[in-house]
């Protein structure tokens, strides 16, 4: 019964704090180009107003893919929240990526398959970033499950300052936020009209911003698993990473897939690798 | 039921017989569905009766050893004769070689009394593999075959394909039921030359090459094999597989026998450096790449290395294996990512598997030996599904490009929707080959160079096979009806192995206690670290539930009938084109370009060709490669 | 409760710029709404780059032969409730080249317009003003639909 009334408060709290946080997003975008910027229910009502548009598409399968992306980001955060596996929490989170990727692609669009071909670069630079994270998170702790993480005496932070400034950097690539908002851009930044989304409208397109609320959690769940045991601590570093994200937003320009590859595979994953083997050889054990 | 297990090498042979006597695609139908039958029914006893270990003996035995010779011979002298014919000196000289060493064998060493044959659950499902997978591929080589030979201008040689099609099924079920070290060795010559006599089926200069490519290599890795038995017989009396795992690092001259079976296992699958032949041997018909060299010959190897899992698990012989299937593992999935050939991609994506699960054995831990075991059943079933499926639509477009692949959804939406069913398999849950990668990533992380090597590679793979995906689906297609004939026997064997996937992966847990399970905790002597119950595969490392993802799936069928209406029923638009699509109708993606004239809007795949180079990876691989088996096999010396 | 579900439409209308044949002074005015000065996202507007997602269609600049049929397809693209916003002169009739020999005429010509913004070019006030109006139209179309 517990678990019940757990599964729906996850569900039904998570996306408004997710609107929420894309609201304030949006409003701090605003304040820091010098202007009024929308009221933070913002992205609700555009939501409402998505709904009530009339229902169209290019393809008639395309919006399954739709269906699959939303029920599998919706399914990682809450076994994120009920702490099992964080491996295969990834893993389940990788379908509905795929989910997304294969939508864009279904469309037939030039348009889409560019931002598809791109998130997979995107895909391929944040993945390994994400699984070393969790390896070393094993190495500390001795299982993968994230409620051993409970049993340590220092928070993840401590021992991982490496891989948290990688997680930092690939959190920019997996919000779509600049310099690496390549694949589908938010809010007007235009590259290849809207990217993976382009062909997508009305109630689908509600569903995909049902889904980025959804997945904003997740991913600042992902960064509140570096300080978990002091709640007030993970949180502040949650709220860190998301302003974080949004003033690199505003202060850089896009940059280009060859770019962000270059970066990633020659410092930033050697940065994890070395936390890795400083965790393996100095036979650190948080326990 | 020594019936049984002589059916299973016996039914082949004799099928093989009958597909001589006529040419006749009617005649070719019923003998395959009478084939599938009769295997499935027999592995599937097999299965049931369960482990045997039996001996041969007396004058089954005298007759046995003499047929081997016999047909060993015969070997040789095609070989000598086929070298000779087409001046492939190289291979003549290792044909000199292999049967100097033979002869050595056979005469001057103590003759063996008894073979043994060990029947445990590593070889049930390998026979399960072969007789089921195998016996599909053979049904649907029978509407192939013709358009091939046909596209390819060869003069008909099905009499030929088929019989040594079955000779090859049956050589490789005495390869895995056999225990004695020199009846494995026999059956492994004999697929190296099925294999060769395959890829060269098309009789054309490149055919041969590739053909003998593969010979020198597989025949090499032989020498190798033997040499290793050899070392084994002369110098601690051991005969049998199983002697081998129970001795166990019974002194220092033992590691390298040991490597050197395992170089020989090394050869059979295509790993760095021999990987060329596999490569070579995509010019073969596509049914002869699904079924030896993706589902079953490569499986030897990794077989062989799997088996010997227990004589070098936690030495430092088993620590080089890990690092260099892991080698293996990363830079083949990065060298898939940059080619255009759809079999090719399929080649290096096999070589990095089994990569994955020489890996996984090598690391030694019960968790690690299960995955490695778990992987080879999955990929046989998915890879034998992607290459059948290739194969069907290399002959509705005429091309191997997965450019050409484009849309593919339009013109023949069954196909793709099962290559596309076969392509989520490899890469997501709660398909076999995800779970496996899974467990395999659980049970490295305590090595940190292996996890390196294995975090890397899934990163690659995921990359190209999405790459397919999206390529073949991207269309904006609304109509999913066939639009070509669908004929029995293509697409029966493509629906029952889409349906043993879904099943295999459904039934996990069953299939991992009964099979797998019992299988580490007999070869590794210990108690299984890993375990499974109602679709949760658990360890002390983490849990992985496939139940949920299940549960999810239903939530989103049920969720699907809700709202079908409004997912299915959409008002259908043109894609946007900046307003320029002025054709009539959606069919034609076409835009109207300045001067006038209608063009198509063309998006490639990414490729990679300045970043990743298949040569430079190559000879990165080589280098390293070639020092670890350098490492293995003077390590076992000193 | 009841104030945050009305006026769906209104709050959110997201629009797509096309420009027919217009000698991009509209078009200037038009982007200036989106600066810092004048601001039109706080009031929801998203200047969204496909007609797929978008409300209202802004257009400058003149209709001809040309790109008749590029003006069509792009308004046919965009899903219902939908509103057309002809901004300046020549998109409201064809301006100073209603008489020129390849121009067609206004934008009405083509597709049903529900809010002529005249000038030339008109203010960003004016626009501003010009795009409220036809998201009120939309709220209105909206509440048709449905009852």
């Amino acid at each position: 019964m517990i678990y019940i009334l757990k599964i729906l408060l996850v569900m039904i709290l998570s996306p408004v704090a997710g609107c929420l946080l894309k609201g304030l997003d949006r409003k701090i975008t605003a304040r820091l180009q010098h202007r009024e910027g929308p009221p933070i229910l913002q992205p609700f009502y555009d939501f409402l107003k998505l709904i009530s548009k009339e229902n169209i598409a290019v393809s008639k399968y395309q919006n399954i893919f739709v269906l699959i992306y939303f029920m599998f980001a919706a399914a990682s955060l809450l076994m994120m929240f009920f702490q099992m596996d964080l491996l295969m929490i990834i893993c389940v989170f990788t379908i509905s990526n795929v989910a997304l990727i294969t939508a864009g692609m279904s469309t037939g669009s030039p348009y889409s398959k560019v931002g598809s071909e791109r998130e997979i670069i995107s895909m391929l630079c944040y993945e390994p970033v994400l699984v070393f994270f969790i390896v070393e998170m094993y190495m500390l702790t001795g299982s993968f499950r994230i409620s051993s993480i409970d049993h340590l005496d220092k928070p993840l932070i401590f021992y991982m300052p490496l891989a948290f400034l990688s997680m930092l950097y690939i959190m920019l690539i997996k919000f779509k936020k600049s310099p690496f908002d390549l694949s589908s851009s938010h809010h007007a930044h235009q590259e290849l009209v809207k990217g993976i989304m382009t062909e997508f409208s009305g109630p689908a397109l509600a569903v995909i911003e049902l889904t980025h609320w959804y997945e904003a959690i997740f991913l600042l769940g992902l960064m509140f698993i570096f300080a978990k045991q002091y709640t007030l601590l993970g949180l502040a570093i949650a709220a860190f990473t998301y302003i974080f994200a949004i003033i690199i937003d505003n202060i850089s320009a896009r940059l280009t897939w060859q770019w962000m590859l270059k970066f990633t595979w020659t410092v930033v994953i050697e940065l994890t690798i070395v936390n890795l083997l400083g965790i393996y050889f100095l036979n650190l054990k948080a326990l | 039921m020594g019936a049984n297990i002589s059916l299973l090498i016996a039914v082949p042979i004799i099928f093989s017989l009958l597909f001589l006597i006529k040419t006749d695609k009617k005649y070719y139908k019923v003998l395959s569905i009478l084939l599938c039958s009769v295997s499935a029914v027999l592995s599937i006893a097999l299965a049931i009766s369960g482990e045997q270990h039996l001996t041969i003996s007396g004058n089954l035995f005298d007759l046995s050893e003499s047929l081997i010779f016999i047909f060993e011979a015969t070997i040789v002298i095609y070989l000598f004769y086929s070298s000779i014919k087409n001046r492939k000196w190289f291979a003549l000289f290792l044909t000199v070689i292999m049967a100097l060493l033979s002869i050595y064998t056979s005469f001057f060493t103590p003759k063996a009394e008894n073979a043994i044959l060990n029947i445990d659950k590593l070889s049930i499902v390998m026979v399960l593999i072969i007789n089921i997978v195998g016996t599909l591929i053979v049904m649907f080589s029978i509407e192939y075959m013709p358009h091939y030979e046909q596209h390819n201008n060869i003069k008909s040689r099905q009499k030929f394909y088929y019989f040594m099609i079955c000779i090859f099924l049956s050589a490789m079920n005495g390869l895995v039921l056999s225990d004695s070290l020199l009846w494995i060795y026999f059956f492994w010559e004999v697929t190296t030359v099925c294999s060769f006599v395959l890829i060269s089926y098309n009789n054309n200069g490149a055919a041969i090459n590739s053909g003998f490519r593969a010979l020198v290599i597989n025949l090499a890795g032989g020498i190798c094999f033997l040499t290793g038995i050899l070392l084994f017989k002369n110098t601690m009396h051991i005969v049998t597989l199983s002697q081998i795992i129970d001795a166990r690092a019974a002194g220092p001259l033992f590691m390298l026998p040991v490597a050197l079976l395992c170089i020989a296992g090394f050869t059979k699958s295509a790993q760095l450096p021999f990987q060329s032949w596999l490569l070579g041997a995509m010019v073969a018909p596509t049914p002869v790449s699904a079924l030896l060299h993706s589902s079953t010959m490569v499986k030897a190897g990794v077989y062989l290395i799997v088996k010997l899992s227990p004589a070098y698990a936690k030495t430092p012989l088993g620590e080089a294996i890990a690092i260099y299937g892991g080698l293996t593992f990363l830079i083949c999935s990065a060298i898939a990512i940059t080619q255009r050939n759809a079999k090719r991609v399929l080649a290096y994506s096999t070589i990095s598997n089994l990569g994955l699960i020489i890996s996984s054995a090598g690391i030694g831990s019960s968790i690690a030996v299960s995955a490695a075991i778990m992987l080879i059943i999955f990929h046989s079933v998915s890879k034998a599904l992607l290459f059948l499926c290739t194969g069907q639509i290399e002959q509705v477009i005429g091309s191997r490009d997965i450019e050409d692949m484009s849309g593919l959804i339009r013109r023949a939406p069954v196909i793709t929707i099962l290559a596309a069913f076969g392509m989520l398999s490899m890469i997501l849950p709660p398909f076999g080959v995800l779970i496996t990668k899974w467990v395999s990533i659980e049970a490295s992380a305590s090595n940190p160079f292996v996890t390196i090597f294995l975090i890397l590679g899934s990163a690659f793979t995921s990359a190209f096979w999405i790459k397919w995906l999206g390529t073949i689906l991207s269309y904006p297609v609304n109509d999913l009806r066939p639009k070509l004939p669908v004929n029995f026997t293509t697409y029966f064997p493509l629906g029952i192995l889409g349906l043993i996937i879904l099943g295999t992966s459904l039934m996990i847990t069953p299939i991992f206690n009964k099979f797998v399970s019992p299988e580490v905790i007999e070869l590794l002597k210990s108690r299984n670290q890993l375990s499974g119950s109602f679709g949760k595969v658990y360890s002390y490392l983490g849990s992985f539930n496939v139940t949920v993802i299940f549960l999810i799936i239903i939530a989103m069928f049920i969720i699907y009938l809700f709202i079908k209406k409004l997912i299915l029923s959409p008002d259908i638009k043109k894609v946007y084109l900046c307003g320029e699509n002025n054709t009539k109708n959606n069919a034609d993606l076409k835009f109207r370009e300045g001067g006038g004239a209608l063009q198509d809007p063309v998006v490639s795949n990414l490729y990679f060709n300045n970043i990743l180079s298949e040569k430079g990876l190559t000879i990165a691989g080589f280098a390293a490669s070639l020092a670890i088996i350098a490492f293995m096999v003077t390590g076992g010396i000193i | 409760m009841a104030n945050i579900l009305s006026n769906v439409m209104s709050k959110s209308p997201w629009i797509v710029h096309v420009n027919c044949n217009s000698c991009n002074g509209c078009d200037i005015e038009l982007l200036a709404c989106l600066t810092p000065i004048y601001d039109a996202e706080r009031l929801g507007v998203l200047n969204v780059g496909t007609p797929k997602q978008a409300d209202i269609m802004v257009v400058t600049g003149s209709v001809n032969h040309k790109n008749i049929n590029m003006l069509k397809n792009i308004y046919e693209q965009m899903p219902s409730p939908k509103a057309v916003v002809a901004i300046g002169a020549c998109a409201s009739t064809g301006g100073v080249f209603h008489n020129c020999y390849n121009v067609i005429g206004g934008v009405d010509e083509v597709v049903p317009v529900d809010v002529y913004v005249p000038g030339c070019c008109p203010r960003p006030e004016a626009i501003l003003d010009g795009i409220m109006q036809a998201a009120d139209i939309l709220e209105k179309k909206r509440l048709d639909n449905k009852g």
